[in-house]
């Protein structure tokens, strides 16, 4: 059978081109040191990749100096357990820093949804918050 | 938000949390992390949790979730401004097997050899559609909402279709599923599968193939095609990376090729619409419809029952992670007895389905405990459902209901969707819990 190299390399994704610098001049030996073989040959090939958005950089909020009398929300996205796993949380605050005062919330809608009804809650009353995300 | 916080997450999305947290502006994020899973832990488990160690970190728990809420910030952590996500360059130049290497190793294949996007193959793929290369198609990203959106053009869908090894003419229909925003690809712990279907003229002018093994691999249209969705929904998404924008733990097979199927209609039963015209569309029009399930049983038997009956027993029966809505996969022969049967329809059938299926008592009280408790106070007609014992409980889920806790919709409609397709060699159906996402145009990419 009869192999038909311009379609073989179309086939691979590489211009037939190629073959016009990759062929041995008539009388040459077929890999002679001026006659690379195909497997070297080098194409240009482009980036498939699409366009991520830029990423702005957004400075975290200022640390406590210390948590002594200070108020934790302790806010769930709903994921199954996370509720009990707080509940944990403020019995460990309970009994080893009894001066923070821990408030349970469960947040509204899905786990990437932002609930800016909680969010003015906790700036206004609130001194620092732990999030407890699934599974 | 401006107050002080700790993130807690279970060390299994240890990736996808610091990724999100990087991909929102935020890359020094202080998590702490969690053994996992804490969900089937018990209270006094979680407890001995919060006196033990971070998994990655190695150090106290509580104690590092006090310092991320004390500990002054750093430089870094205090940073603002933007920075642009690194998508590599331009061009690649090598050879045609390191290429492949290249796009291998860098997550941009599904892992079966390419063809190599040389500008040759991109400008020759590009003929297939009126469109300017650089026109903004949309946006796409592994969970809206939760994982950036990306945006591309149509030239980004031309140069992975020619990876894909799809024909110019194949390329409106992969333009029309990119310009659905649906990945292929979601980023959901459970593993969703896709199916594609294409109704209209297009199926016979770009030979699909949907006849005997309409869902094997047997036309390079549905091959192609299919693959191809995936292939740009890794590229053009940033979906499909393990750990970061892919958690399904099991995965699934069917994201190779996303079922890409065309509908029978020349075997159509009278009076049984294509589906694109069941969705609004003129017979003459071609178009590209999206489902979204988990799985798909392939069903082998011969009845005494007729098989509409028997297809109505396996509804009742059928429980995977979705149990609100089916798609039926009929061979001809399947779809012409039904019409013999009387159901002059899909609507018909899909009706009489819905209608008459039923929900196996354990599935029921295990998704119905707020009316297990009524049932366990008399109250009707859930006290009657109990007393049927493990019996099939009469309550009809294939229903389009609304969400749970949302407003219910007046008048819901069947779930039930209908597909006729395969070869006639013998009376077999599939079905699964797909529901029906999108249909969208594929003639106004031509």
């Amino acid at each position: 059978m009869k192999i038909n190299r311009r379609k073989i390399l179309s086939l691979l994704g590489i211009s037939p081109a190629v073959l016009a610098a990759s062929s041995p001049a008539i009388g040459e030996p077929k890999h002679s040191p001026k006659n690379p073989v195909l497997k070297d040959a080098k194409l240009e090939v482009v980036n498939p990749k699409g366009l991520p958005p830029p990423i702005q950089l957004i400075p975290m909020a200022p640390r406590l100096p210390s948590l002594d009398g200070k108020t934790i929300f302790l806010v769930s996205d709903g994921f199954a357990g996370a509720d009990r796993f707080l509940n944990q949380i403020a019995i460990w605050f309970q009994k080893n820093m009894p001066s923070v005062k821990t408030v349970y919330r469960l947040k509204a809608g899905s786990y990437f949804d932002d609930d800016p009804k909680l969010t003015a809650e906790m700036k206004a009353s609130g001194n620092a918050m732990i999030m407890a995300y699934g599974h | 938000m401006g107050l002080p916080t700790a993130p807690l997450v279970t060390i299994a999305f240890k990736d996808l949390a610091k990724s999100n947290a990087a991909n929102r502006g935020m890359p020094g994020e202080r998590i702490c992390f969690l053994p996992h899973p804490m969900t089937n832990k018990t209270d006094a488990e979680m407890y001995a949790v919060l006196l033990g160690n971070d998994p990655v970190t190695n150090k106290p728990l509580m104690p590092e979730i006090i310092d991320a809420l004390t500990k002054p910030l750093t430089a870094e952590e205090e940073k603002s401004g933007k920075v642009t996500p690194d998508i590599g360059p331009a061009t690649y130049v090598d050879t045609a097997e390191n290429l492949q290497r290249i796009y291998l190793d860098n997550n941009m294949t599904d892992f079966m050899p390419i063809i190599l996007p040389t500008e040759e193959k991109v400008q020759e793929m590009l003929k297939g559609t009126s469109h300017k290369p650089d026109e903004v198609i949309g946006t796409l990203s592994a969970a809206r909402g939760a994982q950036p959106s990306w945006s591309f053009t149509v030239r980004h869908v031309a140069i992975n279709a020619v990876m894909a090894g799809a024909r110019p003419e194949y390329l409106p229909v992969i333009l029309a599923i990119a310009s659905t925003s649906q990945p292929a690809l979601f980023s959901s712990t459970s593993s969703f599968s896709r199916m594609l279907l294409l109704n209209g003229p297009i199926s016979d002018k770009i030979k699909m193939n949907y006849g005997i093994g309409a869902m094997g691999p047997f036309a390079e249209p549905n091959a192609v095609i299919g693959r191809a969705w995936t292939i740009l929904s890794k590229n053009l998404g940033g979906c499909g990376m393990p750990g970061l924008s892919y958690m399904g733990t099991l995965g699934t097979n069917f994201n190779y090729n996303n079922i890409c199927i065309a509908e029978t209609e020349n075997k159509l039963p009278d009076g049984w619409k294509p589906f694109h015209v069941q969705k609004g569309f003129k017979p003459d029009d071609s178009v590209v419809s999206i489902f979204s399930g988990w799985s798909l049983n392939n069903v082998a038997w011969f009845p005494k029952m007729p098989y509409h009956e028997l297809i109505n027993n396996w509804l009742t029966h059928f429980f995977s992670f979705g149990i609100s809505a089916a798609t039926l996969l009929l061979d001809p022969t399947v779809a012409r007895e039904a019409k013999e049967k009387g159901y002059n329809s899909k609507e018909e059938l899909s009706d009489y389905w819905s209608k008459n299926s039923k929900t196996p008592a354990w599935l029921y009280w295990d998704t119905h405990q707020k009316e297990l408790e009524q049932a366990k106070a008399g109250v009707e007609p859930y006290a009657s459902y109990l007393k049927m014992g493990d019996g099939d409980i009469p309550f009809q889920r294939f229903y389009r209901r609304g969400r749970p806790g949302g407003p219910p919709i007046p008048n819901p409609k069947s779930s039930i969707e209908i597909v006729v397709l395969g070869g006639e060699t013998n009376t077999y159906w599939a079905g699964g819990d797909f529901s029906h996402v999108t249909s969208v145009s594929i003639d106004k990419w031509t």
